[in-house]
């Protein structure tokens, strides 16, 4: 039996969707198309309307320092059902959609959180799991 | 309880062993995560099916009406007719699009609604029943598009959700459990071979001393 | 790319899409017919969306599911209501949720 092999598959295809590279709100506002590639090939498009929002929660100079998707980590440390949005203005942000409290550069989110930062920012948000 | 597997019993199969379960506890932690994740979305897009065949099943039924009313006023034939007639074909934009790394479909139509002209039945056939209708079939066809691809998201989400789960649960009830027997029965073994050790030592000893 | 739309059902669901401008048809009147028409739509490279009635459906049987469970994402079909308003009694995408997510699901998808 050799179930390494397959674990260690699944663990890779976990974050195959992931970008390469993010890009800052501002360069996706001013882009025709917002989009990134992930790291198996594919076009992941931003929505315009959601990239609005964004521009209308935050205030123009740190437009910079957003960057898209703001991942929503898994983390099986942190316990089931429990992740974490990483980086300062990311943190913000969801924290003013969400109406919660930000304490320092992290936010920890619970999955009805979660399903609903996913409800009003479907494309912007993406998940990651910490492998 | 889960047969151990056949290997070994030594300290490097155990510190082996141990750095597997480690994987596959993970492994298994991981895959529930994803559970979860996928989860969240099955029942976003199944909120929005929902409100997509209510939508869409109330325009059907419509354009059923209004085609009714066509084939009375315009007579079947004629009707049947003017549907083959129709000049420009409706062409759909289709592409796929990832959720969480499953392949759904995104589809949208290329702009539907058309004007007469572009309908391009013969002149003696245009009439505002057979208009009506052709109208409320194009409106028809936008909500069953946007219902489409809905459906087939929903039905891909479900199909991985059901491999993670099987993938999760032969973790938990299959793999880790024969590992942890395969550990258990290693480290008695150990255990034993210790004992044996130790009494045969005993026993050299005891002979050595009993030949001074 | 463009793609094509394809729709088979009784003779008012077919003559109401193609004045919307659909025009690859059938008529479902036999099985083995409207089977081997469902294939060839299938078939076509840049068949993009094909909608078929729930009694047509109910009519090909087993072999509808056997098609369905071996294509790609592509062409999507789409059961429809014909001019009666007729689906399934079993809502197939219920049956998946069930599958899928087992008793947490109490509430039905409905809207047919």
């Amino acid at each position: 039996m050799n179930s390494e092999r397959w674990i260690e598959r699944e663990l890779a295809k976990l974050n195959a969707h992931l970008p390469m590279k993010r890009i800052s709100l501002s360069e996706a506002l001013k882009s025709k198309k917002p989009q990134v590639v992930g790291r198996n090939g594919s076009v992941h498009e931003f929505e315009r309307d959601e990239l609005e929002l964004l521009a209308s929660i935050l205030p123009e100079s740190e437009w910079d320092s957003l960057f898209l998707p703001i991942l929503v980590s898994f983390d099986p440390k942190l316990g089931r059902g429990t992740a974490k949005i990483t980086g300062e203005v990311e943190a913000k942000v969801v924290s003013q959609l969400l109406g919660k409290k930000c304490a320092g550069g992290e936010l920890l989110v619970y999955l009805p959180e979660i399903a609903s930062l996913r409800r009003k920012l479907p494309t912007v948000t993406q998940y990651f799991f910490m492998v | 309880m889960a047969a151990p597997m056949a290997i070994s019993p030594t300290r490097m199969e155990l510190i082996k062993l141990r750095r597997r379960i480690s994987l596959a506890q993970r492994g298994h932690d991981l895959l529930t995560e994803k559970m979860d994740a996928l989860i969240i979305e099955f029942f976003e897009v199944l909120k929005r099916v929902k409100q997509a065949r209510t939508n869409a099943l109330r325009q059907l039924s419509a354009a059923h009406r209004a085609l009714s009313v066509c084939l009375a006023v315009v007579g079947t034939i004629e009707t049947q007719q003017a549907s083959r007639e129709a000049r420009r074909e409706i062409q759909l934009d289709a592409s796929t699009r990832y959720i969480m790394g499953i392949m759904t479909p995104a589809l949208r139509i290329e702009r539907v609604e058309r004007t007469v002209l572009e309908r391009g039945y013969s002149i003696h056939f245009t009439s505002s029943a057979l208009d009506d209708a052709a109208r409320e079939f194009e409106k028809t066809l936008e909500l069953l598009v946007e219902l489409a691809e809905l459906e087939e998201s929903a039905r891909a989400i479900a199909r991985e959700l059901e491999k993670t789960k099987r993938r999760a649960n032969a973790l938990e009830y299959i793999i880790i459990p024969r590992l942890e027997a395969t550990i258990k029965f290693i480290t008695m073994r150990l255990g034993e071979m210790e004992r044996e050790n130790f009494s045969r030592l005993k026993r050299i000893k005891a002979m050595l001393e009993a030949r001074i | 790319m463009s793609y094509k739309i394809a729709v088979i059902g009784d003779a008012d669901t077919v003559t109401g899409f193609a004045l919307a401008g659909v025009r690859h048809t059938h008529i479902h009147v036999s099985k083995e017919e409207t089977l081997s028409k469902l294939k060839s739509f299938l078939m076509e490279k840049d068949m993009g969306l094909l909608l078929i009635t729930h009694r047509t459906i109910d009519d090909l049987g087993e072999e509808f599911k056997l098609l369905m469970r071996a294509k790609g994402v592509l062409p999507v079909v789409l059961a429809i209501p014909d001019k009666t308003g007729y689906v399934p009694a079993v809502d197939e995408l219920y049956e998946l949720i069930k599958r899928a997510v087992g008793a947490r699901v109490t509430e039905k998808v409905g809207g047919g």
